[in-house]
Formats: C-alpha cells, structure tokens, sequence
C-alpha cells in the first residue's frame, strides 16, 4: 500500500473512534436526563444527595 | 442561559484537532524521504502523539480518582474514576491504532513484541477496557468500586514506565520527539501543528471526562430514584 493510504486509513479509524465515543456520551446524557426529570417530575421532587455509596461509607465513619 | 462547560470543551477541542489534521496534510513540512521507508505516512504522528499524551493525562486522573475513592471515599474521586478509565481507553485506542498502523507502513509490522513501549502502553490500554468494561459488568457497590480503584492506583506505576521505556531501551518505537536532547529537536513547523493538536486533545478529553462526571452523577441519582420509586428509600 501507499503510505498516503496507511494516512488515510489510520485518520479515518481515528475520525470514527472520536465520532462514536462523543456520540456515546452526548447520547447516554441527554437519555438519563429525560429520564430522571420524569422520574423526579411524577415524585414532585427537586433534587437530592445522588452517590448513595458514598454517602452511606462517609456517614458510618 | 446555563453554560454547559462540557459541551462547549467539547467543540472547542473538535475544532482544534480538524485545524491540525488540515495543517497537517495542507501545511507542515515533509521529512525526508531518506529518513524514513514511508515518510507520508510519518504525518500520523500529528495526532498520534496528542492522543498518547491525552491518554496520560487521563491515567493520571484515573490514579488521582482511584486514590480518592480508596483513601477518603469521595463522591467526586469514583466519578473521576469512572471519567479517567473511559478516557483512558478512548485515547489508548487511538495512540495504539495510529500506532499500529504507522508502523505497518514504516517497520512492515504493526507490533513488536520485543519493544517495551509498545508492550507497557498496550497494557495500560488493556487496564482501561478491564475497568470500562468490568464496571458495567457489575452491580455498582463498595467492593466493585475498591477493587476497581485498586486496579486503577496500581496500574499507573506502568506510566512512569512508558515514559522513560525509549529513553532506557529503544527497540523500534521512535525516541522522545520533545525534550529528548538534540535528536528528538522538531523543526519550527512541525512543532507548532503538533503543539496545536496536543492542547486540542487536552480541551477534548476535558471536555469529555467533565461530561463523564456527569453522567456518573445521573445515573446515581436516577438509581436513587428508582429506589424511591420502588419504596426501598
């Protein structure tokens, strides 16, 4: 092969990994975000404590 | 308006890394053609070496996170875990696969197994897909999260390691291209696409590990309350 196309091949593998991991991450946000304002919509919740492990770990100390 | 800083990183580092790999086709010098068997393809290391320095900084926010979690119990140390591993593995993928690919064009072998660099960069990438993977795996508890920090502390005695592997015992991968003594100088050119792509994938991996911590934090409170939901809160 030409070493234009080992160029190309290796930028396209790299364009394609970036792609799909951002695309991963802004997707699984926006989904548990949807998810959790509905949740806390039907509870009539604002917000509260999130890490229940860690909270429960620092609370026994 | 809210700022969301995540986001914002986000395309700041996109823009940042497609003006280098433009510059770096377009614009930065050509080696030699004596130097090297395939010098095209020696542009890769424009992002080649960004995505191997973005991967430290991430190893090192996974040891940082890894050591929070298992000496203090921090919240914000797990969700720096969690945000160091998958960046880790994002960018040890890249630096591997440009990596590979490079050297199918310049050596006639994607790896050599006789090249500590290689070999102790290939398992720091290896520690990362263990630790994305295993803690989906998992139920997210006390254990899974000490033993996955425990990984993630030990494991980043293999950096140190990588850095000075070609500096102690070059085999085939390249000496130091920066603050290597006189045969790692770059020319000017050079030097400022590859400046440009490193602090373009510092901005990304920032932006995305702050988007991991996030997500972490969502989907504790979304389990929270589903628990609630349940009656078990």
């Amino acid at each position: 092969m030409e070493g234009m196309t080992y160029l190309a091949i290796a930028y396209l593998g790299m364009i394609l990994g970036l792609g799909i991991w951002t695309w991963t991450v802004v997707s699984r946000s926006i989904n548990l975000q949807s998810r959790i304002k509905a949740l806390e919509d039907s509870l009539g919740l604002e917000s509260f404590e999130s890490d229940i492990l860690a909270s429960e770990v620092n609370d026994g100390e | 308006m809210r700022v969301r800083h995540g986001e914002l990183l986000l395309v700041m580092g996109f823009t940042g890394i497609m003006v280098t790999l433009f510059l770096a086709w377009e614009w930065a010098p050509s080696v030699s053609i004596d130097a090297f068997e395939s010098p095209e393809a020696q542009r890769i290391f424009y992002w080649h070496v960004p995505a191997a320095w973005a991967a430290f900084i991430a190893f090192s926010v996974l040891f940082i996170g890894s050591a929070l979690w298992v000496f203090k119990r921090s919240s914000l140390g797990w969700r720096l875990h969690v945000a160091g591993s998958e960046a880790s593995l994002a960018c040890g993928l890249m630096a591997v696969w440009s990596g590979c690919v490079w050297g199918a064009a310049e050596w006639g072998t994607p790896w050599d197994w006789t090249d500590v660099r290689l070999n102790t960069f290939g398992l720091l990438t290896l520690l990362a897909l263990f630790l994305v993977l295993g803690r989906r795996s998992q139920p997210d508890g006390i254990e899974s999260r000490d033993t996955f920090s425990t990984f993630g502390l030990y494991g980043f005695v293999l950096v140190p390691i990588t850095y000075v592997a070609t500096r102690i015992w070059q085999i085939r991968h390249p000496g130091p291209v920066i603050g290597g003594g006189e045969e790692s100088s770059l020319s000017s050119d050079m030097g400022l696409v590859l400046l440009l792509g490193a602090i373009s994938f510092t901005i990304l991996i920032a932006g995305h590990m702050i988007m991991s911590t996030r997500i972490t934090e969502y989907e504790q409170r979304l389990e929270r309350l589903q628990n609630k939901v349940d009656g078990r809160i």
